[in-house]
Formats: C-alpha cells, structure tokens, sequence
C-alpha cells in the first residue's frame, strides 16, 4: 500500500513566489512522466516529512491530482536540512522502474580479526524492479570477506525480481589493513613556500635587492 | 611541513569576503558520518592538521578519516612592533576558505557512536560552528 500524499496545484512559478510558498510551509513539486502534461504542485513540508520518516518511494498523489506517482528526486538545502523541491514521476500498476538503493553491509567479516576494515567504496547500486517492490536498502553480507578480500555487483544476492543495473565489475566494498593517515611534520622556523608558476630561481633575490 | 599547496601562481592573496552558502562540498560523500560547518570562516591549516590528529588518537587505526578541504590560501601578517605602510606583509600560514554547509571532515568504518564521540573531539579544534552529520540514503 502506497503512502497517501495530499497535493495542491501551484499555479505560481517563479523564485519570488516559489519563496513565499515556502514560508507558507509548502515545497514546491512538479509531476511528470508517461509523455503526459507535467503538473506544477506544492505538498505541506509536514506530510514530506513524515513520508520521508517512513521511508516512502511510491506515493498516492491525492487532491489536485490523483495518481501513484515514484519520487524520483529531492532537491535539499545546503544544510541537507530542509527540503526544496521534489520530482514525482508518474507510474503505472506492475511498471518496473530503476532507481538508487543503499548498500547496507551486514554481518562481521572475519578480514576484521586479521586486522582489517570494511571499506565501503560505493554507497549506492542502481537496481531495476517493480516500483510497488523497491527495497529500502540491499544488504550485502561479509561474513565471508577475509582480509584483502572483495565483494563486486555482480556477487550481490538480491530479491526476487529485482534486477542489477550497475555493471558486475564494480567494485562495492572490500576488507584492507586501515591506511594510516600520513603524518604532517610541522614546519622548522620559517614558513616554507610553495613553487610560484612563472617564476625563476633568481627573481626573488633580484625583488629583495629593489626593496 | 604543513598542509599547503605545491605550486601557487601567486605569492600572496586578498583577503576577500566569504559571501553565500557552499553550494559544492556539502554532503557526505566518502564516508557515513560528517562534520559541517555552519559559518563562514578560515580554517588554517595548522587547525586541520590538528583536527586529523584528535581524530586519529581518538580512531587508533579504525575506521578512516576523510579531510575534505585542504588551505588554498595564503594569509598575510605584519611583524609585531612594525610601522604602518610599506607594503603587505609576508605569508604567515595557509587556510582554507570554509562557506556555511562545508563538510570538512568524514569518517566511515566507526559505529555512529564512535563517530559522535569521534566529531566532538574533532569540533572543539574548529574555529567555527560545526555540526555532526550522517550519509543521506536515498
């Protein structure tokens, strides 16, 4: 059961309008999709707030328009705080979609005990399945990553149908000795300078002398 | 030596203003958890060298840290004791130019717990105002 957003029609475009509405406490979204009319709309921040709490991808557009609809994109503000824009993508029953899920690596690799980290290189895969069935999160387990070992898409146990759209050779995460973080010696009395591009050896002693 | 450029096309900047919001730079990319600043600000890069190694001690070789800003700018100073005039003075240090929503530090490998703990160490070498941030799924 898709989460059930109450939508308004926007008929205002414009950054001065778009800001006003937000301090209304509304976002400003926009439907699209299926080669039909896009719609301008504007949802209360409060209802994005709790579906963003429920972790919600497909939602069922109520008021001004009344279709299923995928969020298809967010726009945040510099904080990642507050939300400033969303893009609903229209969708049909059964549509098969694909979209970004997190990785979430479960388990203890045993790569740790032989002194080891999980590094994590990509945080997301891209994935195709039925828009009513997108996961939250695919969980990749390591319990059987040793030291030095690696975990590809393409070693990636997912649900049922749901299909792999980020190419197998990619390389997720694997299990390395922690790198350690090079030490910066500190500076001895005068503050070393970098090289200046464009100028000669000589130049600064000839500068020196006219001062 | 210092955190500081290689090579520079000049010697010596203007101060400038720091001006808006970091439109660039101001999500978590590498790791999971983050530090962002919410003011403007220089941050030398004697602080951030100081930050790496609060964060170091307090990780002892777990997890990993990410510095993701690094001193472009070089900062003039006059001698103490010195007449007005003759000029600007010479390079002192080097900074990095902080706009409000830089993350400056990530850190991935960690429990949040120990990345809490981990920032706040990290927070109290910063010149500015900073907050505790985490990866934004999906």
């Amino acid at each position: 059961m898709a989460e059930v957003l109450k939508v308004a029609a926007r008929e205002t475009t414009g950054k001065q309008h778009i800001k006003r509405l937000r301090i209304a406490g509304l976002v400003p979204a926009v439907l699209y999709g299926h080669g039909e009319q896009n719609v301008n709309l504007a949802v209360a921040d409060d209802d994005l707030a709790a579906m963003l709490r429920r972790h919600a991808r497909v939602v069922e557009l109520k008021g001004a328009v009344n279709e299923k609809a995928l969020v298809r994109d967010m726009q945040w503000d510099v904080y990642g705080i507050g939300v400033l824009h969303v893009d609903f993508s229209r969708i049909s029953e059964h549509e098969r979609v694909s979209v970004e899920v997190p990785i979430e690596v479960r388990g203890d690799a045993p790569g740790v005990k032989e002194g080891g980290m999980v590094e994590v290189i990509v945080h997301t895969v891209e994935i195709e399945c039925e828009a009513e069935a997108i996961p939250d999160k695919i969980e990749i387990n390591v319990k059987e990553l040793r030291l030095g070992g690696e975990i590809h898409a393409r070693d990636v146990a997912l649900p049922s149908g749901v299909l792999m759209i980020t190419e197998g050779d990619v390389l997720l995460l694997h299990c390395v000795k922690p790198k350690v973080m090079g030490e910066v010696a500190p500076a001895e009395g005068a503050v070393a300078e970098p090289e200046i591009i464009g100028r000669k050896p000589g130049d600064e002693e000839e500068e020196a002398a006219q001062k | 030596m210092a955190l500081m450029p290689k090579r520079a096309k000049h010697r010596k900047s203007q101060r400038g203003r720091i001006r808006g919001n970091a439109t660039r730079g101001n999500t978590v990319v590498f790791g999971d958890f983050g530090l962002q600043a919410m003011q403007p600000g220089w941050v030398s890069a004697q602080t951030i060298e100081a930050g790496r190694v609060a964060a170091s001690q307090y990780l002892r070789n777990e997890g990993r840290l990410y510095i993701r800003v690094f001193p472009h700018k070089p900062i003039t100073s006059i001698p103490l004791e010195t007449r007005m005039g003759k000029g600007k003075g010479e390079p002192e240090y080097w900074a990095a130019v902080i706009k409000p929503g830089t993350v400056l530090y990530e850190i991935s490998g960690v429990t949040e717990e120990a990345a809490r703990m981990c920032m706040a160490r990290l927070a109290h070498k910063m010149p500015i105002r900073v907050r505790f941030v985490k990866r934004k799924t999906a």
